[in-house]
């Protein structure tokens, strides 16, 4: 016989996503408890940049769902919110050095304009740079209203308000979902709850073996301290909005992103390889993205490297995430695949997947593009090659 | 492009006997150091100009070492002022300097000696007061002793060593503060090997001559800036004493410094210090021990043991003097107030670290407490944050060593060009 549940909801994973879920969860009074087999922000949410922008996502529900989370995270950062002082707003830069970029940010410049706002173009032209930007650079698009957030701040702020138990390093072995609730067996034990949210990254394909999951890592860069504010936002080159909809690879002029950090460090990302190991990293990819980084901003060049690592995004077959209850076992709602844009969807999608669990509508006039998400779109594919 | 040769980095003891060698067993090697030449820690080189220092017995050790070098031709190249940046996931090895560039070696060998660690007091971050080891150096490349009243503090052989060339060189400190009571072990003492005795009566009639007070059981608790003058404070057994001073040397004691290959493909071992902190003599057989075994394991040979008769021997030594300088280091860690830096790259405090509560992660220890995340990637606060903790410092630093070994300039990154992408 099925034992009460021990919570409303377990939340595997206290990645960004599981750590905004669960603050959304506990918000409409459920009993929550985070499980994860490390601890707050040990994959992708604790080795990212954090960007929260719309500019580089792709045309369609990537853009319309980063816009979203864009204008929601910044109502999450106001007073009384979990991420005050955790989101910030600033100015955003992108940069070409060629005709193809150029053409690239025409292409931003129209897509901003159709998302209306609260992104919005300050400045397009060769001067729109700010000041110190490298003389190749041909064309700036300036843009407010984008923002930043880091991924492990941000856990730790959603968590230390979302009143929920935690458990950890403990270990998700299975799930065994029934009529009445779900099992979630741990090393040691089993625990009894209502619901699952997934919110695995990388690791997902453990558990759920058939997701399309697969690992993409990136390497970073960060520098040691200019004098704060040289910088006011970060400058990102137009490449990179073409590369997130092309196939990975190592160009000889990577794309690039500078990132301002509030210490005065600088954070160079990022490149992107097909495999999953952290803890790899190799100099000629850093120096691919160091000597980018020096012709956008030459200022860099008398920076020091303090540090190289990556991190690993968890990319989707067809460069979608996967969110939403699982077809065959409803009670266990799937929120993974973010690949490079976990930061900013994670205030959205909690949200959604908190509204899920509880069996109500997700927010209207985003049913369309949330339903694009649902882990079902596999089975169907699946169910058409049998 | 030549043979892909064996990279060494450290030319002091260790790094140029692994060179003799790897030489002898008929193995090319490149010996990189970021000093302006060879010698190392002990056998640093004065600047042009200024006079020899050190025992006479070291400095015959040393020209020893640099004939055998020398003996052995182009199958050693030592260049200096270029400083090993780490070696990656493919094996290629960035060295900067005045023309930084990528190399393939065929293997490494870290012989890069032992760094200092001094134990957090409030103060030990305030201009003047430095590691005993950067006193000496400056002593060793310039022959001038710092200016002005010095005192010495922390535990360890060093710190006698040290007061006794700065009193050789005219300048005696105004005090030496050892946190140990070694003159109350005198048994194992006099078992010591004769050479360390011998160095040691050497520095102690020095500083008797020089009417150098030691003062045993007591330890800083704190240093303060007044003016001009740094005041210390020495506690213990009940008491205590302040010191006005314009320099103070802090050392409790080195630890091994082996950085940098953590990822890589290619065969890496450690030789001297690097391997383990035992001291000169060590340095060099284990030195020697490195290039012989390297050799046979890249020959396909099999491996001599990792330890020789010797080296147990300076290893017993070494046990021997951490036993005369032992010393409760829980009751001066204990004391540690929340205003205490810990971590001088990204100046976080005792506090800082008990505000991460409960039992937080390295994850956390990292991101949140920005521990370890500074110049120095925890290798010099890693020790204090686990032992702070109640935990066992043997698992510092903090998560892994990232790339690059020292904070390495950006331009020098750029400049060094693609890695050679054939061979
Ligand atoms: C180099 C790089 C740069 C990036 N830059 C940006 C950016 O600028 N903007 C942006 O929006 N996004 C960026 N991203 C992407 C973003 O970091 C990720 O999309 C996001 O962090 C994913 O969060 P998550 O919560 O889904 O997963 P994760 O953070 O990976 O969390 C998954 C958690 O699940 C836990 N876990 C796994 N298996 C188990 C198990 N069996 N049992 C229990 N727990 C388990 C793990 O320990 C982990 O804590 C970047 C990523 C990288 C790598
Ligand atoms: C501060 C200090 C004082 C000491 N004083 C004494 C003493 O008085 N008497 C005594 O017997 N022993 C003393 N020792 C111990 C003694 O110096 C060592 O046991 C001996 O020098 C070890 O030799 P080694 O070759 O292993 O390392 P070292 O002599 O330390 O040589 C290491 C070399 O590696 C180089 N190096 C390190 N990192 C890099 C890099 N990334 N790139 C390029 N080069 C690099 C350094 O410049 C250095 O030349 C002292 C040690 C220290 C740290």
């Amino acid at each position: 016989m099925a034992r009460p549940p021990d919570y409303d909801v377990a939340v595997l994973g206290a990645g960004i996503v599981g750590a905004s879920a669960a603050w959304h969860l506990a918000r409409r009074g459920m009993r929550v408890v985070v499980i994860d087999a490390s601890g707050p922000a040990a994959a992708a949410s604790g080795a990212s940049d954090g960007a929260v922008s719309v500019a580089s996502k792709k045309p369609g529900v990537m853009a319309r769902l980063a816009n979203r989370s864009l204008a929601y995270t910044r109502r999450l950062a106001e007073a009384g919110g979990p991420l005050r002082g955790v989101f910030g707003d600033r100015p955003s830069y992108y940069l070409a050095t060629s005709p193809a970029e150029e053409q690239a940010l025409g292409d931003l410049v129209a897509k901003i304009a159709a998302l209306g706002g609260p992104a919005r173009v300050t400045a397009d032209g060769a001067k729109a740079g700010p000041d110190g930007v490298g003389p190749s650079v041909t064309r700036c698009v300036a843009l407010a209203g984008e923002g930043h957030m880091l991924g492990y701040a941000a856990v730790a702020a959603y968590l230390a308000q979302a009143g929920v138990d935690r458990l950890w390093p403990v270990t998700v072995e299975a799930l065994e979902a029934d009529d009445a609730g779900v099992t979630v067996s741990l090393t040691d034990r089993n625990l009894r709850v209502a619901k699952v949210v997934a919110a695995l990254g990388t690791s997902s394909t453990a558990l759920f073996p058939g997701l399309p999951v697969t690992p993409r890592t990136g390497q970073l860069v960060v520098t040691d301290r200019a004098p704060p504010g040289s910088l006011p936002g970060p400058l990102t080159a137009a490449s990179y909005l073409v590369a997130k909809s092309a196939s990975p690879g190592a160009p000889d002029k990577p794309p690039v992103v500078i990132d301002p950090l509030s210490t005065g460090q600088f954070l160079i990302g990022s490149s992107r390889e097909e495999h999953g190991d952290c803890a790899r990293t190799d100099f000629a990819t850093v120096r691919r993205l160091a000597a980018r980084a020096a012709e956008f901003w030459p200022a860099l060049r008398a920076r020091h490297v303090v540090r190289i690592f990556a991190g690993v995004r968890a990319a989707v077959s067809d460069g979608l995430p996967i969110v939403g209850p699982l077809t065959q076992s409803p009670r266990v709602v799937l929120a993974t695949g973010f690949e490079g844009d976990g930061i900013c969807l994670s205030g959205l999608m909690g949200r959604e997947v908190a509204a899920m669990v509880a069996g109500e509508a997700v927010s209207a006039g985003a049913e369309a593009d949330i339903a694009a998400l649902s882990p079902a779109r596999f089975s169907r594919r699946e169910a058409r090659a049998r | 492009m030549a043979e892909p040769r064996v990279l060494i980095v450290g030319a002091g003891l260790a790094g140029l006997a692994a060179a003799v060698g790897l030489a002898r067993a008929g193995f090319a090697s490149l010996v990189v150091d970021q000093a302006r030449a060879p010698g190392g820690a002990i056998h640093r080189q004065p600047l042009p100009g200024v006079a020899a220092h050190g025992l006479p017995a070291q400095r015959r050790r040393w020209q020893n070492l640099r004939a055998e070098v020398t003996a052995e031709g182009d199958r050693i190249e030592i260049l200096c002022n270029h400083r090993f940046a780490g070696i990656d996931a493919d094996g290629v090895a960035l060295l900067t300097g005045e023309r930084s560039r990528f190399i393939r070696p065929a293997a490494v060998i870290l012989a890069t000696g032992a760094t200092e660690r001094v134990v957090p007091v409030p103060g030990w971050t305030l201009p003047g007061v430095t590691t005993v080891g950067a006193i000496q150096t400056q002593l060793k490349t310039t022959g001038e002793p710092p200016a002005g009243r010095v005192l010495l503090a922390g535990s360890g052989p060093l710190l006698c060593a040290a007061a006794a060339e700065l009193a050789a060189a005219g300048n005696p400190p105004v005090a030496i503060v050892e946190a140990g009571r070694p003159f109350r072990h005198a048994a194992d003492a006099l078992a010591l090997p004769a050479g360390y005795l011998a160095e040691a009566s050497a520095h102690l009639a020095r500083l008797l001559l020089a009417r150098v007070p030691i003062r045993c059981g007591m330890h800083l608790s704190r240093i303060d800036r007044h003016g001009d003058t740094l005041v210390a404070r020495a506690e213990g057994g009940g008491r205590h004493l302040d010191f006005a001073v314009d320099r103070i040397g802090l050392h409790d004691g080195i630890r091994p410094n082996g950085y940098g290959a953590a990822g890589t493909t290619v065969p890496v071992a450690l030789a001297g210090d690097a391997r383990e902190a035992l001291g000169a003599r060590a340095a060099l057989e284990d030195g020697r021990r490195a290039g012989a075994a390297l050799a046979a394991r890249l020959a396909g040979r099999p491996v001599p043991p990792d330890m020789s008769p010797a080296l147990e021997r300076e290893r017993a030594a070494q046990q021997r003097l951490r036993r005369i300088h032992a010393h409760d280091l829980g009751a001066r860690l204990v004391a540690i107030g929340d205003d205490t830096v810990l971590c001088r790259c990204e100046n976080r405090t005792a506090g800082d670290l008990r505000a991460l509560g409960g039992d937080p992660t390295d994850r956390e220890l990292r991101l949140r407490g920005r521990f370890a995340m500074g110049r120095c990637q925890g290798r010099f606060c890693g020790e204090w944050v686990r032992r702070l903790q109640g935990d066992d410092p043997a698992d510092a630093p903090l998560g892994a060593v990232r790339l690059p070994v020292r904070p390495l300039p950006l331009a020098d990154l750029i400049d060094a060009g693609e890695p050679d992408e054939e061979n």
